[in-house]
């Protein structure tokens, strides 16, 4: 039960994104992918589901090859991988619960009504049973951003991405969606990649952290690795500091 | 700002840029994922079962949102069309008993369709593109595919069908309006009378089968060009109004060329 990026190449146009990015990501693990932004970090992790092909290279998914794999052949694959985007992308025409429900009625083909009990116990689980039948205007981002989560786990994932979950959070918010994806690694046995800026998280939680840097990985390692690193480019991206030999 | 603060700021807005390409490649490429929308949108809306509601709603937007729109243009169309025939009619025969008959048929086999089709254009091709290409730039079209709902399937084949329903009988009404409006303008201007106008006697079969098919076919078309270029759409707002923009002049430049085909088939097929 691994994740595997071996050699992926990736390019827009004359931008090569990625250059060779290879790691593995272990069973149950919390796993932060780092870097700066426009570095092709929510890239790489879309290419695990599908929504974007890599131009070379391969990608293991339970040790089955999933980069080649056509759109429908991937419907499987996003059953157990399930993704948190960045913004909620939540559909604006349903309600909270009819959000949650799609993936249950199209992975599933649960109907309508067996869909919405669940989704309603979803939602239940994330504190957000009281805005059911409310639409995604009418709730602020945190709460749109908890439904989102509602809606990724809702088919019980083996595999979660979480694309910046904390973007966009207050703080408390921010550090109750880390609670919640370290309890989803410890208590469910999920593995997490997480793609995040958020240094409190990546500090909070991580098991493993990958700093994309130019194209590929800079330093993996688990978070005493970083912080003890030598590596200036890894040093100034921990600090933030604006000066220093990272180039973007 | 230092230039570290400044490469960051830069990094960060940076959208990745279009591969350079050819312009005849560009367009058979176009053309190559308009057909693949084509072809996808024919399979799913024979072989899948509508979400509840979905074709509904899209006729309300494409239709009844459109209805006054398309009235208020096709009666003015209708208008300057039989005043202009009228005009060039009295300085070659001054014999009005012919107008209205001409003009039905003309209205009929092509006028109806292919004029009121452009304004439906604009008004539901820039609707549709900016929908779809919203929800493209925020991602919801790729949580759609994490929910295994195919965005052609989910989103294109009820604005296809919509629009192929609610453009054919919005073209049907403009029609019969811009009919009706040269009715009054031939009687005001040139005191030709509503009976001697109301002749239908140019009028064939043939005539109602090639105007019918045309308003089916551009319904149809207005929705799949459009959707198509909502569906490519990249790099947030901006790229949204790109895509409204090329969806109205894809779908103009579709309603002209498959109306010269159509014409001419329609010519062997379906002699005038």
């Amino acid at each position: 039960m691994t994740i595997t990026f071996r050699n992926i190449h990736k390019a827009f146009g004359p931008k090569k994104v990625l250059q060779g990015v290879s790691f593995t990501v272990r069973d149950g693990e919390c796993f932060f992918i780092v870097g700066a932004s426009g570095v092709g970090k929510s890239v790489l992790i879309k290419h695990l589901v599908g929504l974007l092909r890599p131009d070379d290279g391969d990608i293991f998914l339970d040790d089955t090859e999933v980069s080649r794999l056509t759109e429908r052949e991937f419907y499987e694959v996003r059953k157990k991988c399930a993704m948190v985007f960045q913004s909620s992308t939540l559909f604006d025409s349903m309600t909270c619960e009819q959000n949650v429900a799609l993936p249950l009625r199209k992975h599933m083909g649960l109907t309508m009504k067996d869909a919405l009990t669940e989704a309603r116990e979803r939602l239940s689980q994330v504190h957000m049973s009281h805005f059911a039948t409310a639409y995604p205007a009418e709730i602020g981002d945190g709460m749109r951003k908890r439904v989102a989560i509602a809606r990724a786990l809702t088919l019980k994932p083996s595999y979660v991405l979480f694309d910046e979950p904390t973007t966009s959070l207050d703080p408390v918010s921010a550090r109750r969606t880390d609670v919640m994806i370290r309890e989803l690694c410890d208590q469910f046995g999920v593995t997490s990649i997480v793609v995040s800026h958020d240094l409190v998280s990546i500090f909070g939680i991580a098991d493993r952290i990958a700093m994309l840097y130019q194209g590929n990985v800079r330093l993996l390692g688990t978070r005493e690795d970083f912080k003890n690193t030598d590596d200036p480019v890894v040093r100034q991206f921990m600090s933030g500091e604006a000066e220093g030999p990272m180039q973007v | 700002m230092t230039e570290a603060a400044a490469q960051t700021l830069d990094a960060a807005t940076d959208e990745p840029p279009l591969p350079k390409r050819s312009a005849l490649t560009d367009m058979l490429g176009e053309l190559a994922d308009l057909w693949r929308v084509t072809l996808d949108t024919l399979f799913y809306t024979f072989n899948h079962k509508r979400e509840k509601g979905a074709v509904i709603t899209q006729c309300y937007a494409i239709g009844n949102r459109s209805l006054f729109f398309m009235v208020v243009t096709m009666g003015f169309i209708g208008a300057i069309v039989v005043y202009q025939i009228g005009i060039q009619t009295a300085r070659i025969i001054p014999d009005m008993s012919l107008v209205g008959a001409t003009y039905v048929k003309l209205l009929i086999r092509d006028l109806a369709a292919s004029v009121g089709a452009m304004p439906l254009a604009t008004r539901v091709g820039a609707g549709i593109a900016a929908e779809i290409g919203s929800m493209v730039v925020t991602e919801q079209t790729d949580a759609l595919r994490m929910s295994a709902a195919d965005p052609v399937d989910y989103l294109v084949v009820p604005r296809f069908l919509a629009s192929v329903l609610m453009g054919t009988s919005i073209l049907l009404i403009g029609g019969a309006v811009a009919y009706f409006a040269g009715m009054l303008i031939c009687n005001l201007s040139f005191d030709v009378n509503p009976y001697v106008y109301m002749n239908f006697s140019m009028v064939t079969s043939g005539d109602c089968i090639l105007g019918f098919i045309k308003c089916l076919v551009y319904g149809g078309t207005i929705a799949l060009v459009s959707s198509q270029r909502g569906l490519r759409t990249f790099g947030g707002s901006e790229g949204v109004g790109r895509a409204t923009t090329e969806a109205v002049v894809g779908s103009l430049f579709a309603i002209i060329t498959l109306n010269l085909i159509m014409s001419t088939i329609g010519n062997f097929l379906l002699p005038a």
